[in-house]
């Protein structure tokens, strides 16, 4: 890319992430009832597992949910 | 020995000798003494009772099932149509471009976690293969797969376990929410290399009806390649114009990220929606049938115990009548 990168896909990240950090930076900003039911809401949870040459790999969990 | 010799001859001779050769061979002489108890006249009806029992059970279950779908439809419903709006500003913008023709594909197919949910997985997994199909050529590389929700994994497993490339599950474990879809997003557009991105899904219609349904989102080298030839839709982007000191080449990465996450935001949404109507409607039916077999399980046990009650009330009143004459 010719033109200077911005500062946020010089640190490796997305779109997605940039502007996943700038919502939250957002949500944040409310006040307190919204705040906590938003940010209970916004809530991350999911398994990946890479394939390699037909076989799965160990499965990855990305999750901020707190297991009960 | 002589008694047992002799048995066995008069076993031999008691079709000859009895006048229904049919009756003689279900006569308890040929069968085991303890499959009919001495003394019984009726046919003993707890296993229809027991089998009756169990399909009630299911009904309750399954109407239980169906129930718990149609909830969760309502609220996941008004999500998915509001979603819509996510993708629409991206079709108006950048265009569809389903058939376009480019080296690495990767197909992107959405499907749910749990099964009992009539034919919606099958129905996206087919279409992917199709897809799979029209995409590979010579002059490309293999399409690979990604794949979202186990239903589909296990079927794609069978006899493509060589295209797979990631597969995500536990994604409904929570409610469906932007966060964590674009989560997912960023890591798709960070493993896997693609000049474009097929994602199938099943897109909520009704009830009863959802159409598989397949998006395309490409790359920013493929958009820019598109806006030069000036061929299809794409071609107009030049006459928008550009605020803040950023160039094309780098909005068209971002919103091509952003539509991605967006998409794909859509299309979980849509497939789990169709995911609960499909299951309304197949739980529907199960218990419709299960009612069905209940009804005429029900028939043929009240005609037996009708039948046995009438034998019984003969047997008494002929032996009374016996006696007093």
């Amino acid at each position: 890319m010719s033109a200077p990168m911005p500062f946020w896909r010089a640190a490796g990240m997305t779109y997605i992430t940039y502007s996943n950090i700038c919502a939250n930076l957002v949500r944040n900003c409310l006040k307190e009832p919204h705040k906590t039911e938003i940010l209970n809401r916004e809530k991350v949870h999911f398994a990946v597992s890479t394939w390699k040459d037909g076989k799965a790999e160990k499965p990855v969990i990305r999750s901020d949910v707190v297991e009960d | 020995m002589a008694m047992a010799a002799l048995r066995r001859e008069g076993r031999r001779f008691a079709p000859l000798l009895t006048p229904r050769p049919i009756a003689a061979v279900r006569s308890p002489s040929l069968l085991p003494e303890e499959e009919v108890p001495f003394g019984a006249r009726s046919i003993s009806t707890q296993i229809v009772r027991n089998r009756m029992k169990s399909v009630k059970n299911i009904q309750k279950i399954t109407k239980a099932m169906k129930m718990v779908a149609a909830s969760k439809l309502r609220a996941i419903q008004t999500k998915a149509e509001n979603s819509r709006g996510l993708w629409q500003p991206f079709i108006a913008l950048l265009g569809d471009t389903p058939s376009i023709d480019v080296k690495k594909n990767v197909i992107v197919t959405v499907s749910s976690d749990k099964g009992l949910c009539g034919g919606i997985n099958s129905t996206s997994v087919k279409v992917s293969k199709g897809l799979h199909k029209l995409n590979s050529g010579p002059d490309k590389e293999p399409p690979k797969y990604v794949i979202v929700g186990d239903k589909a994994k296990v079927q794609l497993v069978r006899d493509s376990r060589k295209d797979i490339h990631l597969a995500i599950t536990e994604l409904p474990k929570i409610p469906v929410n932007y966060t964590q879809v674009s989560v997912l997003a960023d890591d798709i557009i960070k493993n896997v290399e693609f000049d474009a991105l097929k994602i199938v899904f099943n897109k909520f219609h009704s009830v009863v009806s959802f159409l598989p349904t397949v998006s395309t989102v490409l790359s920013p080298e493929v958009v820019e390649r598109e806006v030069e030839s000036g061929s299809s839709k794409l071609g107009e982007l030049d006459s928008y114009e550009i605020e803040g000191g950023s160039t094309r080449g780098e909005t068209l990465q971002n919103l091509a990220e952003f539509q991605f996450s967006c998409v794909l935001f859509n299309a979980v949404l849509e497939n789990a929606c169709s995911e609960m109507g499909a299951r309304m409607s197949a739980m529907d039916s199960s218990s419709r049938n299960a009612g069905e077999v209940l009804d005429r399980l029900t028939l043929t046990y009240n005609r037996t115990r009708q039948a046995s009650i009438t034998t019984e009330l003969t047997e008494i009143i002929s032996g009374a009548s016996a006696l007093e004459g």
